[in-house]
């Protein structure tokens, strides 16, 4: 580690400005340098550290990365415009942005989540926007502009219940009971989902007992039709 | 292209006709992958796999093509073709003999998913000279004399829980390699419900090496052990694998944590 992120990483957080913190990443120079100052920035909690922690979701450091998707989930809206701006051709960025995306719930992200649900190459990556689609956040939102969005959600979701692999459709099912929740008074769109549900508790050869499992428990969880 | 991943799709004829002909054993080796991957059911499956079973040839350096890559790819098709493979457990079993230890790496899984009880005495025979022995190794490679990991995991999951399998397996708890010792206490944990096994395997949930932490919960996983749940959460590796992990605890396991606290678990992972 060299000198200018050890003086930063050994100041207190209020004694270093966020200039500083994000010199420090930037000037980081091993792969532990890079997490430790990653980290000094994630707890500063500043909305202006957002896009340097998105430049950390391309150097190719898991453990960074896991730390700044964290700290990009919890700065929330701030964190949302610097990941839509990633390069869409930086695919490593970009698998780690969809996580952020579905972490953060900002309906901003609606798009690259849906994207991500259809035709992103790493089960990974499509199981968490499989997961972020159930858990957008449309409360604030006028009653059409939910249903519209809603909507979208739903039949990414129902689409990608087909996928090869048994954790994206685990995570379909996670997703479709998170959003059956903003779902109480649409009878219909209910019924698609429930019936999407029962689709997946179905055994059969290709669907292991863990995706039935968990298609029951989310069919119990329902409001009764 | 020797290549198991995603090709552009074929139909499941398309995949017969390519492990028919001979001329091109890169077509037979995917040919080979697609009836496993798929699992197919077609009549002609199994025999045209025993038929590449046999096929023999040697590691082909330049294009970087394992050796008798057609047999292999063969072995691990068997593997997943339960149950209309089992009439091909005696091909396997003579593969088991072979003198390519990759091949008869294949061979031991194969008869593993299958549930092979007539692989019992080959496979205790296979490591019956111990870590010092088939557990050894070799001079002309980091590899060992035997493939002792896939022929232990084998005896655990085929399952015959005899004293003198678990006095073949036992001494592999003690071998210098860590993920021969996850092999072997996984196995024991499969053959015996014995909690002392689970705690080899969550000690090596703390081990240094990834590559070792990884194995530890593919194992608890594959022995559906579910009191492991919380160390299991709580390891440095990939969400990817732990969620591999706690599917092997609900849908191999019994008892406490019952499926519902799994089931947040994985939620969670997500």
């Amino acid at each position: 580690m060299n000198a200018a992120v050890n003086s930063a990483l050994n100041a207190s957080p209020s004694n270093a400005s966020v200039a500083e913190l994000i010199a420090a990443v930037q000037r980081a120079d091993s792969s532990q340098g890079l997490l430790m100052a990653t980290q000094a920035l994630v707890r500063a909690g500043d909305p202006a550290a957002a896009p340097t922690l998105v430049e950390v979701l391309g150097f190719n450091n898991p453990g960074a990365a896991v730390t700044a998707v964290d700290g990009l989930i919890a700065l929330g809206p701030a964190a949302v415009e610097p990941l839509l701006q990633l390069d869409p051709e930086n695919y490593g960025a970009r698998a780690w942005a969809v996580r952020a995306l579905a972490g953060i719930g900002d309906v901003r992200g609606l798009d690259l989540l849906v994207d991500a649900l259809g035709g992103d190459v790493a089960a990974s990556v499509r199981r968490a926007a499989a997961k972020g689609l159930g858990s957008l956040r449309l409360s604030e939102l006028p009653a059409n502009e939910q249903a519209r969005i809603q909507s979208c959600c739903l039949e990414a979701l129902l689409a990608a219940s087909r996928d090869g692999e048994w954790v994206v459709r685990y995570a379909v099912v996670v997703g479709l009971e998170g959003l059956a929740e903003g779902l109480t008074a649409n009878t219909s769109a209910l019924a698609a989902l429930r019936h999407g549900l029962a689709q997946l508790q179905e055994p059969s050869a290709d669907n292991p007992p863990v995706v039935q499992h968990r298609a029951l428990l989310a069919l119990e969880r329902l409001p009764s039709p | 292209m020797l290549s198991s991943g995603e090709g552009a799709p074929i139909s499941e004829d398309e995949a017969l006709a390519r492990l028919r002909q001979t001329a091109d054993p890169s077509q037979q080796y995917y040919g080979a992958w697609w009836l496993g991957r798929m699992r197919s059911t077609h009549p002609d499956a199994v025999p045209l796999l025993q038929q590449a079973l046999r096929q023999r040839r040697p590691r082909d350096v330049g294009a970087g093509v394992e050796e008798n890559a057609v047999a292999r790819n063969a072995a691990r098709a068997l593997g997943k073709l339960d149950p209309a493979a089992r009439v091909a457990i005696p091909d396997l079993l003579a593969t088991l003999n072979d003198d390519d230890d990759g091949l008869r790496e294949a061979a031991a899984r194969a008869l593993g998913e299958l549930r092979a009880t007539e692989a019992v005495a080959s496979l205790c025979a296979r490591l019956a000279s111990g870590p010092s022995g088939a557990g050894a190794q070799r001079s002309d490679s980091p590899r060992l004399v035997e493939p002792c990991e896939a022929l232990l995991e084998a005896l655990g999951d085929i399952g015959v829980a005899s004293a003198e399998v678990v006095a073949v397996v036992e001494p592999f708890t003690a071998h210098e390699r860590p993920l021969i010792r996850s092999a072997a206490a996984r196995a024991l944990l499969q053959l015996s419900g014995e909690a002392r096994w689970s705690s080899v395997l969550v000690e090596l949930l703390e081990h240094p090496q990834l590559q070792v932490r990884r194995a530890a919960l593919m194992d608890l996983g594959a022995a559906g052990w579910r009191p492991a749940l919380e160390p299991i959460a709580r390891t440095l590796a990939e969400n990817s694998l732990k969620l591999i992990a706690l599917r092997g605890l609900v849908e191999q396991g019994q008892g406490e944590p019952e499926i519902p606290a799994l089931l947040a678990c994985m939620d969670s992972l997500l």
